[in-house]
């Protein structure tokens, strides 16, 4: 549960940082005030949480499936850590990271009320490298409600970046901030990675 | 205000260098002050815990802790038992604990000195595997991981 | 021409030189040697008295050349090798190994340093508990004497306990003087901004894992201090990390870049540090009236604490470390140390000498032990 807390912690900040100019606007746009925000907000993050239950489920039962074997339950999710965990440092570098959030998509929605549900869908099921290594994770797991805790914790992690969304205009220091959330994300990244190639040394010795 | 500042400023450095001055020779005057604060005490998954009961033989004495399941807002679900072996131990010693005071005993752990080996036969399902088997300046430590 | 002026003000003559010396003479015998000094080791007394006179010569200097940073660097340089040579010694005569057992974590024996304090606030408010394996009072290097000599260094010194203070620091800033010209000259900025992204990593990791992470996994000084026996491959990993970072962020990159690039691209208390410059009264000021925009300072700056947007704006970020490196390099004394609340360009030398006298102080003394450890240890050998 640790690592996927750690993982939603760092790359949720890298999510906000191309996210968040496009979803704020959303949130805040046509808004009578706390209230509506909080709706709206409350919507987004349970869209985002509903989804990730249903990767947990399809993630445990794909990884039941492949995973049933034990060299394999020891190397390859090894393998998949250190070459998600290396697609997330290379996508913490500025330039290799679109600087476009999948959400943009959501501007054409015409009805207001759909547009945090379809936020939080869509950023959830932007593919990127921490939602590939919360996958494999959630593949790994001995049982399905294990598989469920991983996907809350990187859930927890990852939406405790959004709560301040509304006062993000008061914020004076963005740019710094944001540049400090995607190193940390790059840092998750070579945690992961390590994390990976121990698993997979170990598995390796092990048999 | 220029003036307030400039002598706020200067009052404000030399309170730095009255500080710096006081530090050393006061350091351990302060760093008691300092550890009597309720926050300076080591974590438990550290010292390994509370004794819960000890057992006392011909030449040697056996602490058996108290369970550290110390998480950071709640308990955690894995934890460990610490026992410590102190005074003149046998090259080969074997003992059954019961670490939760409920009359059974949990498992069986035993040490070869010699070889530095421990083995564990646990009774139930929460006592999982050896965390730590080592001698030290007392005599022998070891940790037993468990679940909740 | 200029150089001449500007040393010309800020130098001494020898017998004031030596009057703003007596203090330090006075306070660092006392402090040193505890008021009582023991002769009855011949080799004990000479370190002492060795380490006595370098500390006052490299003072007296400080005011008699008008320069600061190599002679600070001289100290800061010596006290970072000493204190490995005291660590390892001990290691080595006690356990045989530079590497802590499990018996060692187990009894609590490791010993404390201020890169951990970081890890330690989280876990302290919410279990009220320490996560380090060492001594909270007593025996060498115990955690409330360190909190303490860490927090009222910061408070006073800010990041410059990161040039006067930090007993690693003198590794990378040693490296980083080994060549006339840098090889790499363009660094992003954007890595300046790395020891924050660390520090919160290893904030949280700390607070969930209930463990020193940063000590654990990527202190690059486990390399020239004390690591984790090798007897697994996770430990094994750790080992390479350690080896990996302190070569390249502490040797190779330093004395490619000529700059301290572990301290500006890692330390996590470094970005705590950063923070604290915000309230330390001594800072280092630009004075716009006298710069001439010539860059020099930005160029040596080894902490990346200077921009020319700072320069034109009259302003030294955060990140001043206070080493000296900017003041000495500037040829019109434009760039001086101050102290806040007085503005820039007034009262440079009343600043300086009160800044020398209480950083070079802090340093001195909090370096003293180690280092008459090492020269006692080094005229046993010779003798």
């Amino acid at each position: 549960m640790t690592d996927s807390l750690i993982l939603g912690l760092s790359s949720g900040s890298a999510c906000l940082a191309t996210c968040g100019m496009v979803m704020f606007p959303y949130l805040m746009a046509g808004s009578a005030g706390v209230k509506r925000i909080a709706i709206d907000l409350s919507l987004f993050l349970i869209t985002r949480l509903a989804v990730y239950f249903v990767l947990a489920t399809l993630s445990w039962y794909f990884g039941q499936a492949l995973f049933s074997n034990t060299v394999v339950r020891n190397i390859v999710p090894g393998i998949l850590y250190i070459i998600f965990a290396v697609m997330l440092v290379w996508y913490s570098i500025g330039k290799n990271r679109k600087p476009d959030c999948p959400a943009k998509i959501v501007k054409t929605v015409n009805n207001h009320r759909l547009v945090p549900i379809l936020l939080g869908l869509v950023n959830s099921l932007g593919f990127c490298p921490a939602l590939f290594i919360i996958l494999t994770k959630g593949a790994t797991q001995g049982t399905l409600v294990q598989s469920y805790i991983a996907f809350l914790a990187f859930f927890i992690g990852s939406s405790i970046w959004f709560l301040p969304l509304p006062l993000a205009g008061r914020i004076r220091k963005k740019e710094v901030l944001k540049n400090i959330g995607i190193l940390a994300t790059g840092l998750a990244g070579i945690i992961f990675m390590i994390k990976g190639l121990t698993n997979l040394i170990g598995g390796i010795i092990n048999g | 205000m220029k003036k307030v500042k400039i002598i706020a400023g200067i009052c404000w450095a030399f309170a730095g260098l009255i500080l710096i001055i006081i530090l050393f020779p006061g350091l351990n005057a302060f760093s008691v002050s300092v550890s009597k604060l309720s926050f300076m005490k080591l974590n438990p998954r550290y010292t390994g815990g509370e004794i819960s009961r000890q057992i006392i033989s011909e030449n040697c004495t056996l602490d058996i802790r108290k369970p550290v399941f110390n998480g950071f807002l709640k308990e955690s679900n894995s934890g460990f038992v610490q026992m410590d072996w102190r005074g003149t131990l046998p090259e080969r010693f074997k003992d059954s604990i019961d670490y939760d005071n409920d009359g059974k005993k949990d498992f069986c752990i035993s040490v070869n000195r010699t070889e530095s080996k421990s083995d564990l036969v646990g009774f139930n399902d929460k006592v999982k595997k050896i965390l730590i088997s080592t001698p030290t300046s007392y005599g022998w430590a070891a940790r037993v991981g468990l679940e909740k | 021409m200029d150089n001449a002026l500007k040393t010309a003000v800020m130098r001494k003559s020898f017998g004031k030189s030596l009057l703003y010396t007596l203090p330090m003479i006075l306070i660092t015998f006392m402090f040193i040697s505890g008021g009582k000094p023991n002769f009855s080791d011949p080799a004990s007394g000479l370190a002492m008295l060795m380490v006595f006179l370098l500390v006052n010569v490299l003072y007296f200097l400080m005011h008699f050349t008008g320069k600061t940073d190599r002679l600070r660097a001289i100290l800061f340089i010596i006290f970072a090798m000493s204190l490995s040579y005291t660590l390892i010694h001990n290691m080595l005569e006690v356990r045989k190994s530079m590497s802590f057992s499990e018996a060692d974590i187990l009894e609590c024996k490791i010993p404390f340093c201020h890169l951990v304090i970081p890890m330690m606030i989280l876990p302290a408010a919410f279990t009220k508990s320490i996560i380090f394996p060492g001594s909270i009072i007593g025996g060498f290097a115990n955690i409330s004497s360190m909190v303490v000599l860490w927090v009222v260094a910061t408070i006073v010194l800010g990041r410059g306990f990161c040039s006067w203070g930090c007993f690693y620091g003198g590794w990378d800033d040693g490296f980083s003087r080994f060549t006339k010209r840098p090889v790499i000259k363009k660094i992003s900025e954007l890595w300046k901004l790395m020891p924050f992204a660390v520090l919160l990593m290893v904030i949280l990791t700390a607070a969930l894992t209930l463990m020193p992470t940063y000590c654990s996994w990527i202190c690059p000084f486990k390399a020239v201090t004390e690591f984790e026996q090798v007897t697994s491959v996770e430990s094994a990993t750790k080992a390479g990390i350690f080896l990996s970072l302190f070569g390249g962020l502490v040797v190779v990159l330093p004395v490619m870049t000529k700059k301290r690039t572990q301290c500006s691209f890692l330390c996590p208390l470094g970005a705590i540090n950063t923070l604290s410059n915000k309230i330390t009264p001594f800072t280092v000021k630009i004075d716009k009236n006298s710069c001439s925009e010539c860059y020099k300072c930005v160029d040596v700056c080894p902490l990346f604490a200077l921009t020319r947007e700072d320069i034109k704006s009259g302003k030294v970020s955060m990140f001043c470390s206070k080493c000296g490196k900017c003041v000495d390099a500037c040829s019109k004394q434009a760039i001086h140390y101050g102290i806040r609340g007085i503005p820039a360009g007034t009262m440079k030398n009343f600043s300086r000498n009160l800044f020398l006298f209480v950083s070079f102080l802090f340093m001195a003394v909090f370096s003293a032990g180690s280092i008459i450890n090492t020269f006692h240890g080094l005229l046993k050998l010779i003798f």
